[in-house]
C-alpha cells in the first residue's frame, strides 16, 4: 500500500476517529528534461536578480509584499511564522452536508483515510456518512498550511477531500461575455442534440493512449529513425449565421 | 495537474506558419483553440478558474531590493538561457537524452492538439469528484460568441456535460466540458487507472457505534457555506503588512533597465517552473 502522508485525528461532537492520510491518484507519464539545444546540458531553475541579471543564492533572498510600483514592505521569517498556523494532528469537523451541495469545483486533491487505531469508530462514521449521504466540512492544519476540506465514505474507506477556500474561485460574471440572443429554435436542437449523445460516464474507457504514442516515438527516436511529421487540425469556426443550419445538420447525423 | 502552459507556448513559437490566426491568442490565454460537437465548432481560448492565494509575497535581492525572477539557467555555461535555446529530452540512461522538439510533440496527436471535441455527453453527477483535476474557463474568441452561449444554454438546460480529449503540449487530458453561471468550464480529468483502489484500508465496517455517529451527525447537518471558511494566514499576513505599511516600513527597489525586452521572457520563465512545480507535485 502507498505509504502514509500523515496522521491525524477526526473530531466532531465528542467522537474521535485516528486516521493516517494516503494518495489517491498516482500519475505515471513520461517525463521531460528541460535541456540546452547547444550543448544538451540539464538546465536548473534559477532566481535571476532582473537588475544584475545574475542568479541570487538563498541567502541572498529576503520576501517582500508589493504596495506600490518598486515600493515593497519586507516580510521577515519571523513574521512569516507569525501567520503561520497552530500545528495540530486534528481534523475538526464542524457540521455535515448532504454529498451533493458540494460544488466539484472546490475539490483541490483527494486523500484516502486508512483507520489508525479504533478501526471501529472508523467504520461506523464510514458507513453512517454513506448511509447518510453526508459529507463533513471539516478544517486542519497539516506542514504548517492549514486546510479547508470535506470528509466523505469512499467504499468501506473514508476519504478527506481538501477543498478551495471561496475566494480561489474566479467567478464567471468577471470573465466579461456578452449576453447573446439565441433563438429558441437553435437553443431546442441543440438540447435535443445533446440528448442525443448523452451516455452514462463509464471512466475505465477512456484510456490514456497518447502516452504509448508517445513513448513509441522516443523509442523511434531512440533508435534514429526518422520522425514523421503532422500538422495539428483546425477546425473552421461556426459563422453565427450558419449555426441553426450546422445544428440542424448534426441532429440529422446523430439520428 | 496543472496543465503545462509554458512548454505549450514554446512550442508554438517554434515557428509553424501552418497556425491558423495565432494573432487571437492573447498573451494571456493558457491555451486557445475550437471547441466542437458535431459540425458546430466554437474558437475559444483557456483561462483560469481558481487563483490559489490572493497574498503573494515576491522575492527580493537582498542588496537592493531588486525583485527577482525564475530563469533556466544552464550550469556548464552559467548563463540565462533564453526560450529559443531550450528543448526537451527525455533521459533514456543517466545523462543521456533523446531529444523531442514542439513539431515532433504535435505530431503525435495532431487531431487532437488544437481541438477539444466533444464526443459524448452525461451527467455531469455520474463524475466522482475524485476523478476531477484542474479546472479552467473557456472564453470565445471573435466569432464564436454566438455558438458559445449556445452550448453552455442547452448543456444548462439538459444538466449535461460533455467529455472530450485533448492534447497540450506533452500531455493528453481528459477533460469535461461543464456550463457554469452561463460560461463554459473545462475540467481536467484523472484517468481511471490513475485512481488507487481504496478496498485494501479498511475492513467491512463494524456498526455498534453507528447509531450514536448518525445522531451526532445528523445534529450537525446543514447547508454548505464555504465563505465561512477562509484562509487565516492571509488575514494574519495582511495585518502584519499593514501595520508595517503604516509604519511607512517600505523598501524601494532601482529602476530596472530595459523593461520592456525582459518582460516576455519573466512571465515564460513562471510559467514554465509553474509548469514543472506542478509535474513534481503529480509524481
Amino acid at each position: 500500500m502507498a505509504s502514509t502522508l500523515w496522521i491525524g485525528n477526526i473530531q466532531f461532537g465528542g467522537i474521535s476517529v485516528p486516521v493516517k492520510l494516503h494518495a489517491a491518484v498516482s500519475q505515471d507519464r513520461v517525463q521531460f528534461h528541460l535541456l540546452h539545444k547547444t550543448d544538451r546540458v540539464r538546465l536548473r531553475q534559477q532566481m535571476i536578480c532582473k537588475l544584475d541579471k545574475a542568479p541570487v543564492p538563498a541567502g541572498e533572498q529576503v520576501k517582500g509584499f508589493q504596495v506600490d510600483e518598486r515600493k515593497y514592505v519586507l516580510i521577515d521569517a519571523e513574521e512569516l511564522e507569525q501567520a503561520e498556523p497552530e500545528a495540530s494532528r486534528t481534523i475538526d469537523v464542524h457540521e455535515f452536508v448532504k454529498t451533493g451541495e458540494i460544488d466539484p469545483v472546490f475539490v483541490e486533491h483527494v486523500y484516502y483515510l486508512e483507520p489508525d487505531a479504533s478501526q471501529k469508530a472508523y467504520g461506523a462514521l464510514a458507513a453512517a456518512l454513506k448511509d447518510m449521504d453526508a459529507q463533513g466540512v471539516c478544517t486542519w492544519v497539516m506542514r504548517k498550511r492549514a486546510y479547508f476540506g470535506a470528509l466523505q465514505s469512499a467504499g468501506h474507506a473514508l476519504r478527506l477531500n481538501v477543498l478551495r477556500y471561496t475566494d480561489e474561485i474566479v467567478q464567471a460574471n468577471s470573465l466579461g461575455l456578452e449576453s447573446f440572443e439565441l433563438s429558441e429554435k437553435e437553443v431546442g436542437i441543440g438540447c435535443e442534440l445533446i440528448q442525443k449523445l448523452t451516455v452514462h460516464f463509464e471512466p475505465g474507457k477512456y484510456g490514456n493512449e497518447h502516452q504509448k504514442k508517445l513513448r513509441d516515438m522516443i523509442e523511434k527516436k531512440a533508435h534514429g529513425q526518422k520522425i514523421a511529421l503532422f500538422t495539428p487540425k483546425h477546425l473552421k469556426p461556426t459563422e453565427p449565421g450558419t449555426l441553426l443550419d450546422a445544428l440542424e445538420k448534426s441532429l440529422k447525423g446523430a439520428a | 495537474m496543472m496543465m503545462q502552459h509554458g512548454k505549450a507556448k514554446a512550442a508554438r513559437s517554434n515557428g509553424k506558419k501552418t497556425e491558423s490566426a495565432p494573432h487571437e491568442a492573447p498573451a494571456q490565454g493558457i491555451w486557445s483553440g475550437t471547441v466542437s460537437f458535431s459540425l458546430v465548432a466554437i474558437p475559444v481560448r483557456l483561462v483560469k478558474l481558481v487563483e490559489p492565494g490572493r497574498i503573494s509575497l515576491h522575492l527580493l535581492h537582498a542588496k537592493d531590493f531588486s525583485p527577482l525572477e525564475r530563469a533556466m539557467f544552464c550550469p556548464e555555461e552559467e548563463k540565462i538561457v533564453p526560450q529559443e535555446e531550450i528543448i526537451r529530452g527525455f533521459e533514456i540512461e543517466p545523462g543521456k537524452h533523446v531529444l523531442i522538439t514542439g513539431e515532433e510533440l504535435e505530431s503525435v496527436s495532431p487531431e487532437r492538439s488544437r481541438t477539444i471535441e466533444i464526443t459524448e455527453f452525461i451527467d455531469i453527477k455520474e463524475v466522482d469528484a475524485l476523478y476531477y483535476d484542474h479546472p479552467y474557463f473557456l472564453v470565445p474568441l471573435k466569432g464564436g460568441e454566438k455558438s458559445y452561449r449556445l452550448l453552455a444554454e442547452a448543456m444548462h438546460r439538459t444538466a449535461r456535460a460533455g467529455v472530450a480529449k485533448f492534447v497540450l503540449d506533452d500531455r493528453e487530458y481528459l477533460v469535461v466540458i461543464m456550463s457554469r453561471d452561463g460560461a463554459l468550464a473545462v475540467s481536467t480529468l484523472h484517468y481511471s487507472d490513475e485512481i488507487l483502489p481504496e478496498n485494501a484500508l479498511a475492513p467491512a465496517a463494524e456498526a455498534s457505534e453507528e447509531n450514536v455517529i448518525k445522531k451526532t451527525i445528523q445534529g450537525m447537518m446543514t447547508g454548505f457555506t464555504p465563505e465561512k471558511y477562509s484562509n487565516d494566514r492571509r488575514e494574519k499576513l495582511l495585518s502584519i503588512i499593514n501595520k508595517k505599511v503604516k509604519k511607512r516600513a517600505e523598501v524601494e527597489a532601482p529602476e530596472p533597465e530595459e523593461e520592456e525586452a525582459a518582460e516576455g521572457v519573466a512571465d515564460l520563465m513562471s510559467a514554465l517552473e509553474k509548469s514543472m512545480r506542478a509535474t513534481k507535485k503529480g509524481t
